[in-house]
């Protein structure tokens, strides 16, 4: 295979990976600290493109399109976590998965309403190509690839070196504790699951024009995030990261070694690391059965 | 440092987990300025009171009052904000985090940043401020949760089992704070270590499955061992 | 001998009921209950005894589908073989699937078959186009031979078909809540660690039963083949995976009866308020959410221990429910 082909495998690879940890990283950090798999980020992720597209359609802009996006995805995953998860922190995971997939099953539904089952093309913010190592990219792939770095590194800085950051480590160890100091933790966790949805709605508006923006892309981008979150573990943040690319790549490249197979191998990869260590390779021992 | 606001008083309190009860019909008192211990054996629900009057268990009947406050149906982050905190056992730090920034924390929660009441009376933290909670020692890591805990200025301190295994020169130590902390910090001691009870305490409570089975007042008895015929 | 009699007139008495009833219900509507509620046993099943949480029925519900469909389409004719070719497709999907999916813990479980549905969607649309005929989906209807005694090819047939069918599963489900097996899949859903160390083996009890009920929910695809003459890959289609779980908690998730009871609200539900609200997956979406927030013990777990003072029926274990 020549360089052409390989070379922009590897940053599509990369490109897919960057949308896949925007998504994985929400899902994980709410997993870490609130013991929930938000199964609702998906919705959000839909809306994110949505919005993204409408401002888009209606304004004829671009990267405020995909920031409105962003934004839409956070206001509604506040409305859905004052309303919904707020009640159901203390109940047992399963409890909160079967209500998150309920609150995607209907989002997903009414955006089908609004904007029908027809899938919609969206207005990519540049169009221009850059040379890497030889052969064209397109810029907006590296632009994704950047943004996604920058939000990993925002993340890390977060929880790091501010005080909220020691707070929210503090808690994904053990919550109780962190309560017991004073500390309002669900404060804590509204912040960390608009966090988490904001970046999933980044992930949409981002996605948007590289794909077909349609009711279904949720459930679609479903066997890729579950098996980076599976693989990478619940609840670590590097691990999202390395398996978000690791994912990204074998879609990518397996695609161009045999193009119907590319979604499958990600999937017989999860299944063969499952059956090795059966938290992911990362992933903490947290939760018993 | 005034802390005098009133005391601690626990009554007809009766907990459950789920279909099991644990507590029955607990009254205490812990008068202001004072050090009331509670002994019993394992799983007679020593640390059941103490989550409660914390505000992480719901009672299921029964008051908790601090001076003239009801505690019952507060959140616990409430609870500390009151001024009453609770020292978990099983020396709960948190390990990923350094000594430095368990005590930021607390800080951050209290709005108390002068850590120079932390480090009189546990003078060892200052060198170890750098140092991860888990790398720390058993005694080091209760020094760092109590230490936490007197950041904010408590009026009440919910000790559970501070000394448990912990070196003898360690226990002196704690020994020695408790007794400096008595008189304008109100404290609920759970413990299983005799001698230091009766060094310390001014009441004590004796709790056998769920139930307070004794009640000592008088500080002679205390001080001479008369707690061991209780158990 | 009194006891076998109340044990099947446990059964046969709602079933009676609900055969009564094809004299005032539609018959699409009462074949739909029955099949429906067959393949929500099998979500039952999981999540209330076994303790796995499912949102990949629809895969097993198309692995039976399309058993039957290639059978159907490309080899036989005869309705029965092509529902016990589903039967057997499904059996050995779940099977084979379950050697991986079983080890996993509930949450990991959970996305995993999600992601599986997802994928036998994408697989039987696009992947298998050629032989699955992709969204055209296979049509068999007429080369469906009639069967003697009880035409399956015909709906007034099938109905009772299904509904002899579902007496059976009844049956079997039931009878398993008594035995030493359905026992233990009730502790490994508490306990993993004490059922090994009663001597059980653990993984084996829950491969089996991850097996059975995913086998169920292949044979409700199988029925659903054969009712309609067609399959398609939109049975995979993974927007429909809430459905069995919210009829699951909606009947009352680990009673015996709740699937009976919950896809007959459910399905009421969807053709009556299917007119007015626009989009029907919005409503069960929100649906689910509401159950979930107001108590999640569902119409039958509600009822049930209402039932069982009146009557006061004996029971094998107190633990299990009817």
């Amino acid at each position: 295979m020549d360089l052409n082909l390989w070379v922009s495998g590897v940053v599509y690879g990369l490109s897919m990976g960057s949308i896949f940890f925007l998504l994985a990283a929400g899902l994980s950090l709410c997993f870490g600290l609130m013991r929930i798999i938000s199964l609702d980020q998906l919705l959000y992720y839909s809306l994110g493109a949505y919005v993204a597209y409408q401002v888009n359609v209606s304004t004829g802009l671009t990267w405020p399109a995909m920031v409105a996006g962003a934004l839409a995805a956070g206001v509604l995953s506040w409305v859905v976590e004052r309303w919904v998860f707020y009640r159901i922190y203390a109940r047992e995971i399963t409890f909160t998965m079967i209500t998150s997939f309920g609150v995607l099953v209907a989002g997903v539904g009414a955006i089908k309403y609004v904007w029908g089952l027809v899938p919609r093309p969206m207005g990519i913010p540049v169009e221009a190509q850059v040379a890497v190592l030889g052969v064209n990219i397109p810029l907006y792939r590296l632009i994704v690839i950047a943004i996604a770095a920058a939000v990993y590194g925002a993340i890390q800085w977060l929880l790091n070196r501010t005080i909220v950051g020691t707070a929210i480590r503090a808690a994904v160890e053990d919550v109780d504790q962190v309560e017991g100091l004073g500390v309002d933790v669900y404060r804590l966790f509204t912040g960390t699951f608009v966090g988490a949805g904001v970046l999933s709605g980044l992930a949409g508006a981002l996605h948007g024009p590289l794909v077909m923006v349609d009711p279904q892309m949720g459930l679609e981008v479903v066997p890729f995030v579950f098996m980076v979150v599976i693989i990478g573990g619940l609840g670590s943040l590097k691990g999202t990261l390395v398996s978000a690319f690791l994912v990204g790549q074998v879609v990518s490249l397996g695609s161009l070694v045999y193009a119907p197979l590319a979604q499958m191998a990600p999937f017989a990869a999860m299944l063969l690391i499952l059956l090795w260590r059966p938290t992911g390779l990362y992933g903490s021992t947290l939760l018993r059965r | 440092m005034t802390g005098h606001d009133g005391a601690l008083v626990v009554e007809d309190l009766h907990v459950a987990y789920g279909e099991a009860q644990v507590l029955f019909d607990v009254h205490l008192t812990v008068p202001a300025g004072s050090l009331a211990a509670c002994v019993g054996r394992n799983g007679a629900g020593k640390t059941t009171l103490l989550r409660t009057i914390a505000g992480f268990l719901r009672p299921r009947a029964g008051r908790v009052r601090y001076g003239e406050v009801d505690l019952v149906g507060r959140r616990p982050y409430e609870v500390a904000r009151m001024g009453i905190r609770y020292v978990q056992q099983d020396k709960r730090v948190f390990a990923d985090l350094t000594v430095r920034e368990n005590l930021r924390l607390a800080s951050y929660a209290t709005g108390d940043w002068d850590w120079d009441v932390v480090f009189r009376y546990f003078p060892r933290l200052k060198g170890l401020l750098d140092r991860k909670g888990g790398y720390l020692s058993g005694g080091e890591r209760q020094m760092l949760m109590i230490g936490r805990a007197l950041l904010g200025r408590p009026k009440v301190l919910l000790v559970d089992e501070p000394t448990e295994g912990l070196a003898p020169a360690v226990v002196e130590q704690l020994g020695q704070v408790f007794e400096e902390l008595k008189g304008h910090t109100t404290m609920l001691l759970v413990e299983q270590n005799l001698p230091l009870v009766s060094r310390v305490a001014d009441v004590v409570y004796a709790v056998k499955e769920g139930r307070v089975v004794a009640e000592i007042t008088d500080r002679e008895a205390i001080r001479s061992g008369g707690v061991e015929a209780y158990l | 001998m009194k006891g076998r009699v109340r044990w099947w007139a446990g059964i046969l008495v709602p079933f009676a009921a609900l055969a009564l009833g094809r004299w005032v219900l539609p018959l699409p509507f009462l074949v739909e209950v029955l099949i429906f509620s067959v393949y929500t046993m099998a979500c039952n099943f999981l999540l209330g005894r076994v303790g796995f949480i499912s949102f990949g029925q629809p895969a097993y519900l198309a692995a039976g589908a399309y058993g039957t469909a290639f059978y159907l389409y490309y080899f036989g004719r005869d309705p029965l073989l092509g529902i016990l070719a589903g039967l057997v497709s499904g059996t050995v999907f779940a099977a084979a699937v379950g050697l991986v999916f079983v080890r996993l813990r509930s949450d990991y479980f959970a996305l995993v078959n999600l992601a599986l549905a997802v994928i036998v969607y994408h697989v039987m649309q696009k992947v298998l186009a050629p032989i699955t005929k992709g969204d055209n989906g296979l049509w068999f209807l007429d080369r469906m031979r009639a069967t003697p005694w009880v035409d399956l090819t015909r709906p007034e047939g099938f109905v009772w078909f299904a509904w002899l069918v579902a007496v059976a599963v009844w049956a079997l489900y039931k009878y398993l809540d008594d035995t030493v097996f359905g026992a233990c899949c009730l502790a490994t859903k508490t306990n993993e660690d004490k059922v090994k160390f009663l001597g059980y083996h653990d993984f084996k009890v829950r491969w089996t039963a991850f097996t059975l009920a995913n086998a169920t929910a292949a044979l409700a695809g199988s029925l659903y083949g054969v009712y309609f003459g067609f399959v398609s890959p939109e049975m995979a289609s993974a927007a429909r995976a809430a459905d069995p779980v919210v009829v699951t908690i909606l009947g009352g998730t680990g009673t015996l009866y709740g699937p009976l009871v919950g896809s007959l609200a459910y399905v009421g539900m969807k053709d009556l308020v299917s007119g007015v609200v626009g989009n029907w997956e919005f409503f069960v979406g929100l649906l689910l959410v509401v159950i979930m927030l107001a108590g999640e013990r569902g119409i039958w777990g509600t009822l049930e221990p209402w039932f069982r003072r009146r009557w006061a029926w004996r029971r094998a274990t107190p633990a299990l429910q009817e």
